[in-house]
């Protein structure tokens, strides 16, 4: 018997084969210059994508000025930070720019939250302290702020006193939780209406729901109001090396960025793993990558041939995902991979769509 | 009649697809895509939205991307779909 996300639908294709229905996610990192990610946000919502996740990291374009932009040239598609963070961004100014940009595209507006980049992080001396109390505070400050209240707060973090917006949010913004540690996890699917499981892995994922389950529990939730988000770090194409070559980056800040616990739970060695945390965090990038390992791909990515990407995304939504984010890089050629994504791997879970 | 409209003019309609997409390519993958004018850019946008790259305002939109930011490319992609003769106009187009 498949443990399936109860919203994740089954059904019989023409073929008489059975299907699974899920969401899709794309991230985009706003490195580019805003015109070409607007260009491929128009083309992801085309290609049939639910979900536009936009990273927040200072070093690239800002992430709401790329969302604001993306907003004007977008329909359907549901959008937000992907995922922003409570350390660089005060809760009040995130809920500020979420309610903002719900004015732009009502009931399209998501908020991911998350503790934050390590690397990134560590270049601004901002240490992560408190990771729990800080995200479960920030959480019931946006929610608070964007159901436009007065917020007068108290936490052990924060401290608001009657800040309340000027104007209205005419809906609900979910709010996603980013996690990839079991406290995380289980506190994301307490407190959000989503969790960014930050993993691409089956056994991560299969780790990762035993906690979101105790956080379900914990709420008295029931799993099908949560959206279990898989989100990957994604790189497709026709040539599978090229798919993995250009996926090997992404994979390095993610180790570099990862517990130790993570990493040990792939049988990644921690020294090579400190020595690529050091290389980045002095800016000797062809040195991290270089570090890189096939086990380290293997591990934090969905990389190669589309039946590759499409055989491990099956042994995600098996496990009971309900959302497959389609994260950075993407592939060596971004137009060409959101194709590939549309043409070759979502038919194989979006039959209804596709017929 | 602007210089686009009659470099578009010269180009037959069947071959309008396929030269969106290639032209596409081009600007997306350019070294020089900083160059491009936000104006420009917000255009080409306005038209990818609409499903209008491959439309008469569409091509000619894309063709003033590329000529100005990847011009030698713009006019192989001309040779590669045998449209020699629409070279000449694009040439005359960059001198003025």
């Amino acid at each position: 018997m498949l443990n399936v996300h109860p919203t994740t639908l089954l059904f019989f294709n023409a073929k008489g084969e059975w299907k699974f229905l899920v969401n899709f996610g794309i991230e985009f990192v706003p490195r580019e210059l805003y015109w070409k990610t607007t260009y491929y946000a128009i083309q992801a919502e085309k290609a049939g994508f639910d979900y536009l996740w936009i990273t927040d990291h200072f070093n690239n374009r800002n992430v709401y000025v790329s969302l604001a932009i993306i907003s004007a040239y977008t329909d359907k598609i549901k959008f937000g930070p992907g995922v922003t963070n409570p350390y660089t961004a005060h809760p009040v100014l995130t809920a500020q720019a979420v309610a903002s940009l719900y004015e732009t595209a009502p009931d399209r507006v998501v908020c991911g939250i998350g503790f934050g980049d390590k690397t990134t992080l560590t270049i601004l001396n901002i240490n992560q302290t408190k990771p729990l109390s800080t995200i479960r505070e920030c959480v019931k400050i946006i929610r608070e702020i964007v159901s436009c209240k007065s917020v007068e707060f108290k936490g052990e973090i924060f401290k608001v006193s009657g800040a309340k917006l000027n104007f209205r949010v005419r809906g609900h913004i979910p709010i996603f939780v980013g996690a990839q540690g079991p406290k995380m996890l289980a506190l994301a699917a307490e407190i959000g209406d989503g969790v960014l499981i930050n993993a691409s892995h089956p056994k991560d994922i299969e780790n990762a729901l035993r906690f979101i389950k105790n956080g379900i529990e914990k709420a008295g939730k029931k799993f099908e109001d949560l959206e279990v988000t898989a989100y990957t770090s994604f790189s497709v194409a026709r040539d599978g090396k090229k798919a993995v070559k250009a996926v090997i980056p992404v994979v390095a800040y993610i180790v570099a960025g990862s517990p130790e616990v993570v990493l040990q739970a792939h049988g990644i060695d921690m020294e090579t793993a400190n020595k690529i945390r050091e290389a980045i965090v002095h800016e000797n990038l062809k040195e991290a990558f270089s570090l890189v390992t096939p086990e380290m791909v293997e591990a934090f990515s969905i990389s190669g041939t589309p039946d590759e990407c499409i055989e491990k995304i099956r042994r995600l939504v098996k496990l009971g995902v309900s959302q497959v984010v389609i994260g950075s890089p993407v592939g060596p050629n971004i137009r060409k991979s959101i194709q590939l994504v549309k043409e070759e791997i979502m038919p194989h879970f979006k039959e209804i769509e596709a017929s | 009649m602007g210089k686009m409209e009659k470099i578009v003019g010269k180009i037959p309609i069947a071959l309008w697809e396929v030269l969106s997409e290639k032209l596409i390519d081009v600007i997306l993958n350019s070294s020089n895509a900083e160059q491009l004018p936000s104006g420009l850019a917000k255009t080409i946008l306005f038209y990818w939205q609409r499903d209008q790259l491959a439309s008469e305002a569409g091509l000619q939109k894309l063709l003033e991307a590329s000529i100005k930011i990847e011009p030698e490319k713009t006019i192989a992609l001309m040779n590669e779909l045998g449209l020699g003769e629409v070279i000449a106009t694009i040439v005359e187009s960059m001198k003025t």
